[in-house]
């Protein structure tokens, strides 16, 4: 971490210490000097661990439906669109990445631009949004479990044991614990093997869209849809609402992009790899869903029978569904690619509330505890067993509240991302509030970008939470009358307030500004 | 010559045996320690996104660490400290061993096994599989043993095929270095489908160890002596727990003959006797030829 640890007694080693680096290919990178791990990344790995943070295959059978339950056929346009503050925001990650590296992101950033308070709550929004999505993720490796198990041994009975609950948590449960073990233990696919489970996840996509179109023009589509330009038009949703509650579903497909911005520094090769890993990445990932979202609409249509994409049975989990009829005996493919690609995410999602909670363990915002690294692994192995913990219950409580889990999580988890992805995009813009107009660069990625992908968010944050107190609000399910995705962005957003103060009272230091203080970037 | 000691140090129980008996070795022989910790390159998998904050805080972490460490081992010892980083922890070990021109390697024989005695953990193990340096292997509860003990005896594990020369020359020069007594073990186990002559063949083993044991007492330098004993036992097991050691032991025995010259491959008899030894071991390559 850049920043030191007040209490930490200085133990002065008896001998001189040396550090070296070993890179992975070509040690010329200049970055020996820093004594990292020289982890050069290049140009290709860049891509594939973007593409695989983002999950391609996970995220649209996820945020299929939902998105079309709002938006209608526009999903297309709504796609796009959610992207904007996804990017605006990145950039502004980026720049308090580069002047900040540390492993705590939003919460180290929001603190040292706003203060303890703020940036625990920043920290607590990013931790309380990686766990909902790693209950949901878990979630969607399950069905598409029991569906992969129907198609290889041809018998749709298993398919529907994930409508049992306690099979299905079972089931969940037992995935969490896997992911916990590969995470603590820190087993990482060796690169040649994600790049092969990669392009897999990407050809079955592709096929799938092919697959579908083909379909339309045979005319053994389930519901023929012509492809039409308005689907590319939000302004043809018809109400504000509906295009909000759609983007607040379609920037989770988006989420996990940045990193490949981020990995500026281990990347190896001039300073235009990243900017050219991040937008060929993006360039990837939006064309498939465009191409894979259309085909779907023009192959299901929007109807509200049979797998047409307006139903609500077959919404939560799109592929579960459509991967039969339009892929017929090559539908196993489609399973395998969600599955590699949900166990890809699974680990990589389960990294960062895990650092995050450990950097708030070291500065002194939560128990010590959550600061310590396995010495075997080197892992931040107590904030790992928590979060899989967190998510285990989280789920559990969840399949039995709700009908419909994965939809109600992707909607909660997308009013999470506006909520601690505006703080950071606000904290970028504070911190960096000196440097605005020094140079013009400064003024689009500092200023202006993070503040237009911040309001964005601020303005999706608040009518979400407004429009989902309405019980018919997404899936519909709610308690009492009250929309259960209000109830649980409140609930999440309260107990992190109770936590707080909680720990204020216990470690009064950290909120004092302490360990680390309150900042504005000189040149 | 100073001679250099490479000691992989976790900072755990399995890290803190590795490090007294580092420790002890240097102290017996006056040579250098040099701590080693490796840290995983972070970028070497392609699903989690390497992250500069985490690195820098592992390294601040591991810092800290040795430095505790090196004040845990106080001031008798001459060391120096270093972080490495590599794809695993017994690579960057040979690596570092490579870069100081070190002669042996120290790493704690891992998880620590039923009643205090050592199994070989996946450490232990790949460094084995690794390494053209000779290994020692310290068992669990080697923290306690106390530096100042030095090094009471050294053992060489002859055994009663060819193959021993590395054994026997490392034997001595490692008593020499410690000034410690030098003993020949020669194991034999008994281990027989029933129906054979079993004193027969007991005789006969025994008259064949004694033959190796003799031979190697021949070929030991003038001026060097020893003392050398025949362990016997159904077992291997057996004729290892039937000899009596020292706290301050050291046993070295060689690399399997199955392994490529100058690399190290723990046999099914140094396996078995790991399994059994209360005191450290120290496993040294076949001699390239």
């Amino acid at each position: 971490m850049t920043h030191q640890e007040p209490h930490q007694q200085h133990t002065e080693p008896h001998a001189p210490l040396t550090t070296a680096s070993a890179a992975v290919d070509g040690s010329d990178t200049g970055l020996s000097k820093k004594g990292l791990s020289a982890g050069s990344v290049g140009l290709i790995g860049a891509i594939v661990i973007g593409i695989s943070c983002i999950a391609p295959a996970y995220t649209l059978t996820g945020a299929l439906g939902p998105t079309v339950a709002e938006v209608g056929t526009q999903l297309p346009a709504i796609f796009l669109l959610g992207f904007i503050p996804m990017l605006l925001v990145a950039f502004g990650y980026r720049e308090l990445n580069n002047a900040m590296p540390d492993s705590g992101t939003s919460f180290t950033w929001a603190t040292r631009a706003f203060g303890p308070w703020i940036g625990w709550m920043a920290g607590w929004g990013l931790i309380a949004a990686t766990i909902v999505v790693l209950s949901n993720l878990a979630g969607i490796a399950v069905e598409f479990f029991y569906l992969a198990l129907a198609q290889a041994f041809n018998n749709p009975d298993i398919a529907s044991l994930v409508g049992n609950p306690f099979v299905n948590v079972a089931t969940c449960l037992v995935f969490i614990l896997g992911a916990t073990l590969i995470s603590y233990r820190d087993m990482q696919t060796t690169q040649k093997v994600q790049y092969w489970l990669v392009g897999f996840q990407l050809v079955v996509m592709i096929g799938f869209g092919v697959a579908a179109f083909w379909h339309v023009a045979n005319g053994t589509a389930f519901d023929p849809t012509q492809v039409e330009l308005s689907w590319f038009n939000p302004f043809e949703v018809g109400s504000f609402s509906a295009v909000v509650a759609g983007l607040s579903v379609s920037l989770f497909v988006f989420w996990g992009w940045d990193v490949t911005l981020t990995m500026n520094e281990e990347t190896k090769g001039s300073r235009t790899t990243p900017g050219r890993a991040a937008t060929l990445t993006v360039t990837i990932v939006v064309a498939i869903y465009l191409f894979v979202a259309m085909g779907a609409l023009a192959f299901a249509g929007i109807g509200e029978t049979g797998v047409g994409l307006g139903n609500p049975d077959i919404q939560e989990n799109a592929f579960f569904y459509l991967s039969g009829p339009i892929l017929g005996p090559l539908a196993i493919l489609m399973s395998l690619a969600v599955l590699s690609s949900s166990a890809a995410s699974l680990q990589s999602t389960f990294v960062s509330p895990a650092r995050t909670l450990l950097a708030m363990g070291h500065y002194g915002a939560l128990p010590e505890k959550f600061a310590r690294v396995s010495p075997r692994f080197f892992t931040p192995g107590y904030a790992t067993v928590v979060s899989a913990i967190v998510a285990a219950g989280f789920y559990t409580v969840m399949r039995f509240v709700s009908e419909d889990v994965l939809w109600d999580t992707i909607t909660t988890l997308g009013m999470m991302i506006c909520f601690y992805y505006g703080l950071t995009a606000f904290a970028c813009v504070w911190y960096f509030r000196k440097q605005w107009f020094r140079r013009a660069r400064n003024t689009f990625f500092m200023f202006i970008a993070p503040l237009v992908g911040g309001l964005i968010l601020t303005v999706l944050f608040f009518t979400t939470l407004i429009d989902s107190m309405d019980p018919d609000y997404g899936s519909g399910s709610n308690i009492g009358g009250v929309g259960l995705v209000f109830i649980l962005g409140v609930v999440i957003i309260l107990t992190g307030v109770v936590i707080m103060f909680i720990q204020a009272k216990r470690r009064p230091g950290f909120f004092r500004g302490e360990s680390l203080s309150r900042a504005v970037a000189e040149d | 010559m100073v001679t250099r000691i490479v000691v992989g140090y976790t900072a755990n129980e399995s890290g803190a045996d590795a490090l007294a008996l580092g420790g002890r070795l240097a102290a017996a022989s006056e040579a250098l320690l040099e701590v080693v910790m490796v840290l995983p390159i972070e970028a070497r998998g392609a699903v989690v996104p390497p992250d500069t904050g985490y690195e820098r805080h592992l390294k601040e972490r591991s810092r800290g660490w040795l430095a505790e460490a090196s004040a845990r081992l106080g001031d008798g010892v001459e060391q120096a400290l270093h972080i490495r980083y590599a794809e695993s922890f017994a690579e960057g070990l040979v690596a570092a061993a490579h870069e100081f021109g070190a002669s042996l390697i120290v790493v704690g024989a891992a998880r620590g096994g039923l009643l205090g005695r050592s199994r070989i953990g996946s450490v232990a193990n790949d460094l084995l599989h690794a390494s053209d340096v000779p290994v020692a292997l310290a068992p669990a509860g080697s923290r306690e043993t106390p530096v100042s003990l030095g090094v009471t005896r050294i053992t060489g594990a002859v055994g009663t095929r060819s193959g021993a020369g590395s054994v026997l020359d490392i034997s001595v020069r490692l008593a020499r270095l410690t000034h410690a007594p030098l003993r020949l073990v020669s194991l034999v186990s008994i281990d027989l489908p029933a129906g054979m002559d079993e004193e027969l063949a007991s005789l006969a083993s025994t008259a064949h160890a004694d033959d190796v044991l003799e031979a190697a007492r021949r070929a030991l330098p003038a001026g060097t002596t020893a003392t050398s004993v025949v362990a016997s036992g159904d077992t291997i097991e057996q004729a290892v727990a039937a000899l009596e050691w020292h706290a301050g032991e050291v046993v070295i025995v060689g690399s399997s003959r199955l392994a490529t010259p100058s690399r190290l491959f723990l046999g099914s008899t140094a396996s078995k006797m790991l399994r059994e030894l209360p005191v450290p071991m120290i496993v040294v390559p076949r001699a390239t030829s």
